[in-house]
């Protein structure tokens, strides 16, 4: 284990990982009969420092394990197969997508050299395996091509909690000093977390509403967040509330750096926010309300229907509280949307395991990957 | 940007026969506005002399706006026609102008014989201006890039190498005459400038050890393939891929008709998908009526507006869906005038614009505004309007001389305002058009 790992609260150490990760798969095809590669991404999940498009890539390689495919055909139908599944059992599947794609045109693309068919499945799964335990790399090289960015005294911004993020901060902060703003990221307040774990290791670090980006834009230096996804219109997917910084971002003449993993990459081109594929009509939808009776116009004393009042009552929905914060209901919270799209205008730069990228390279590196 | 300099007027299909004669002097004193300009014109007549001494150079087509016809007919200071860009000071460009080819005319001495072909505006004269050619001309440039290339395969099966000689060498000379014939009927485009290039390139790469008619028969197959592959398969995987864009709901904007784009919505509409098209439309070609008239008998629900309309309808509206006559490597899309206002327009209101066009269109030059490189529309009786609702001659104005009719049939739309290209090897953001010769290179 290195020495910043033994610094590290437990979940947040990455060395021990490689072997982990083949044992944990093979584990959860052993425990049945039939494989089931939901069990198997949900355990290699577990793990903390795993994201989506990598334990997909794993479950992906150990379905070519299982598997009984005689031909190529045959192997990436499986491989389709398996990636559905996946996407069935969660909200949402860009990440998990990309990483699903990826394997795939990996597969597809290998040269075949090896003579019988049972050799050159053996070969994809090992490079299949290969490729994650490399992968979980990728977050180090990151960090170290972030670091030149961060100078001494630096006040970053950066939104939620992201590990690729946390890895470049924590990197930075053993040479450099550094204070973090976080945004609490409604409504999982995820940026709690990083807020405690940076304070564990001494970053000074305040949480900040997401209503107060705007109101702290002008002190910082630069925003820094991570990336469910980078699509191929070099835009970025993350939690929602990532374009609205961007956007001050732009406003107020700051840079805004996205950490991003080579596997996060997507085929996919949103055109707006209402063009991805996590968007579906009951988002942001207003609520049918029981339709009101025709209700004459205003007298001169004005008084006001009375009918129309309930009705809005009634939807509302409020819990009654004592203290004068109330909070959204679960009901209001689910037509809220988990990601947004920010364009790639608004994007400095893009780091990542392959270099340091402008939003236009990120589409010419798509096209060098999978156009054959 | 241009300056845009007083315009001496010709009528647009060259001068007519007693103005030729004309003297500059005449027809300067004749207005009266021109007095500041002449003002100017004095102060700057030694500039311009010593100017006019040094651009002996050609006449036609640089870009300088140097192209000095040797009788102008220094009329209509009054109200110049300026393009929409048009820089400051353009009066002393345009004096400077003007005494220069004054100065050129008093040194010719002698009524110089003006070219037979058409001048038009001088300074779109660096436009090609169309000529009447007993070749056929298309309105859609697919047509005539088929046209174009079915003329060369033509030409190829009729032809047979001469002795002592090799087909690839000789073929190659064989077509040039063939080729600037059909440059003279209309501006070479870049679509054909690529397939031309393309051709040459298979002849030039053909086996010279091959009997004759096997070399012609491969060439001739080349050529169908390209036709194939880079135009009537491009064209679908762009149907589909568009196609996947349009959602239930959407209200698609379009601009004059684009075949493309008109393949998409009909793709679109038989999956079954609900949505309806606004078709805006420009005179004078009103090439959106043929569109309207095909869409709305398939039975997609449309409305119709002219490009003035467009800043009432805008808000309605949720994806702009147009096609492209070429695209440039640093992501701008020349395409019918009219198109950039539509796409500034739609970024203006965050609606996202996509252009639908295929890889053989695409340009590796840079271009950054509609002036440097443009084709003006035939007059009147050349367009094709459907169905024809003004009579031919109210479009044409051939008898005044004072008016000049100026029809720019393209216009540039900058990268900034698009959201992305629609091509057949993939979906690619406009400020990334670079990549697609990487994206080809790895099909072919």
């Amino acid at each position: 284990m290195c020495i910043e790992c033994l610094k590290l609260p437990p979940l947040h150490r990455h060395c021990d990982l490689p072997a982990k990760i083949v044992i944990m798969a093979s584990e959860a095809s052993s425990s049945k009969g039939e494989f089931d590669i939901y069990q198997t991404y949900r355990k290699i999940l577990d793990d903390e420092e795993m994201s989506p498009p990598l334990a997909a890539i794993l479950s992906l390689s150990q379905l070519m394990v299982e598997s009984n495919a005689g031909t190529m055909f045959e192997l990436v139908k499986e491989l389709h197969d398996g990636a559905e599944e996946l996407k069935r059992h969660t909200t949402n599947p860009i990440s998990l997508n990309a990483g699903c794609e990826l394997f795939i045109a990996f597969v597809t693309l290998f040269p075949h050299e090896s003579d019988s068919f049972a050799e050159l499945k053996t070969e994809l799964v090992k490079q299949g395996q290969k490729y994650a335990k490399e992968a979980i790399s990728y977050r180090n090289k990151i960090a170290e091509l972030m670091l030149d960015f961060i100078k001494d005294d630096s006040v970053i911004l950066t939104h939620s909690y992201s590990r690729v993020v946390m890895r470049a901060l924590l990197h930075a902060h053993k040479t450099k000093r550094i204070s973090v703003y976080v945004t609490e990221a409604r409504p999982r307040g995820l940026g709690v977390k990083t807020h405690e774990v940076l304070t564990a290791v001494g970053i000074p670090c305040t949480v900040v509403l997401d209503s107060a980006v705007a109101y702290v834009m002008d002190k910082v230096d630069f925003v820094l967040v991570g990336s469910e996804a980078v699509v191929e219109s070099g835009g970025l997917i993350n939690a929602v509330g990532s374009n609205q910084m961007a956007i001050i971002a732009k406003a107020a003449h700051k840079p805004f750096y996205a950490l991003a993993e080579s596997y996060k990459f997507h085929r996919l081109f949103p055109l707006s926010q209402y063009d991805l594929p996590t968007h579906n009509p009951s988002i942001l939808s207003f609520p049918s309300l029981p339709p009101r009776p025709f209700v004459t116009p205003p007298t001169t004393s004005g008084v006001s229907p009375p009918i129309a009042k309930s009705g809005i009552d009634e939807s509302l929905n409020v819990t009654p509280t004592s203290s004068s914060e109330r909070s959204m209901s679960a009901e209001m919270t689910a037509k809220n949307p988990d990601v947004d799209y920010t364009r790639p205008d608004l994007i400095s730069l893009v780091f990542s395991d392959v270099g340091i990228l402008t939003p236009e390279a990120i589409s010419q590196y798509l096209v060098a990957m999978f156009a054959g | 940007m241009a300056p845009a300099p007083s315009l001496p007027i010709h009528p647009p299909n060259g001068p007519v026969n007693g103005d030729a004669s004309k003297q500059p002097p005449q027809g300067r004193s004749s207005q009266k506005s021109m007095t500041k300009a002449e003002r100017r014109e004095l102060q700057e007549k030694q500039r311009a002399a010593k100017a006019a001494a040094k651009a002996g150079g050609p006449v036609n087509g640089a870009p300088s706006k140097q192209a000095a016809k040797p009788t102008p007919q220094a009329t209509a200071a009054a109200t110049p026609k300026r393009p929409t860009k048009s820089n400051e000071a353009p009066a002393p460009t345009a004096s400077a102008l003007r005494t220069q080819t004054a100065a050129r005319a008093r040194a010719a001495s002698v009524s110089v014989p003006t070219p037979a072909n058409a001048r038009g505006l001088r300074i779109f004269s660096h436009f090609g201006l169309p000529k009447p050619v007993s070749v056929a001309k298309g309105d859609i440039h697919p047509t005539i890039l088929r046209l174009a290339l079915q003329f060369s395969e033509f030409k190829i099966t009729d032809y047979a190498t001469p002795p002592n000689n090799t087909l690839s060498r000789h073929l190659m000379t064989y077509l040039s005459p063939q080729i600037s014939h059909l440059v003279a009927a209309r501006p070479m485009s870049v679509t054909m400038g690529n397939a031309i290039r393309q051709l040459k390139l298979e002849i030039s790469g053909s086996d010279i050890d091959l009997p004759e008619q096997d070399a012609k028969d491969a060439l001739c197959q080349k050529i169908d393939n390209y036709i194939r592959d880079r135009i009537i398969i491009a064209d679908q995987v762009i149907e589909e891929t568009a196609g996947n864009k349009i959602k239930d709901g959407d209200v698609i904007l379009t601009y004059a008709r684009s075949s493309v784009v008109q393949k998409v919505l009909l793709g679109a509409h038989a999956e079954g998908r609900q949505f309806s098209v606004i078709v805006v439309d420009s005179r004078p070609m009103l090439e959106g009526k043929r569109l309207l008239s095909v869409l709305a008998s398939a039975g997609i629900q449309c409305t119709y507006i002219l490009l003035p309309a467009l800043g009432a309808i805008i808000t309605e509206v949720t994806l702009v869906l147009v096609g492209a006559h070429s695209i440039h490597s640093n992501g701008a899309v020349y395409s019918r005038a009219g198109t950039a206002l539509v796409a500034m327009m739609a970024k203006l209101h965050s609606v996202p614009v996509v252009v639908c066009c295929e890889t053989y269109k695409y340009s590796e030059t840079v271009q950054l505004d509609s002036f440097t490189k443009n084709e003006l529309a035939p007059q009147g009786d050349l367009f094709s309007s459907f169905p024809s609702v003004k009579a031919r001659d109210s479009l044409t104005l051939e008898n005044d001389e004072h008016l000049e009719i100026l029809n720019p049939l393209y216009d540039l739309t900058p990268p900034n305002c698009i959201t992305a290209v629609v091509t057949e090897v993939g979906v690619i953001p406009p400020n990334s058009i670079g990549s697609i010769p990487v994206a080809l290179g790895r099909l072919l």
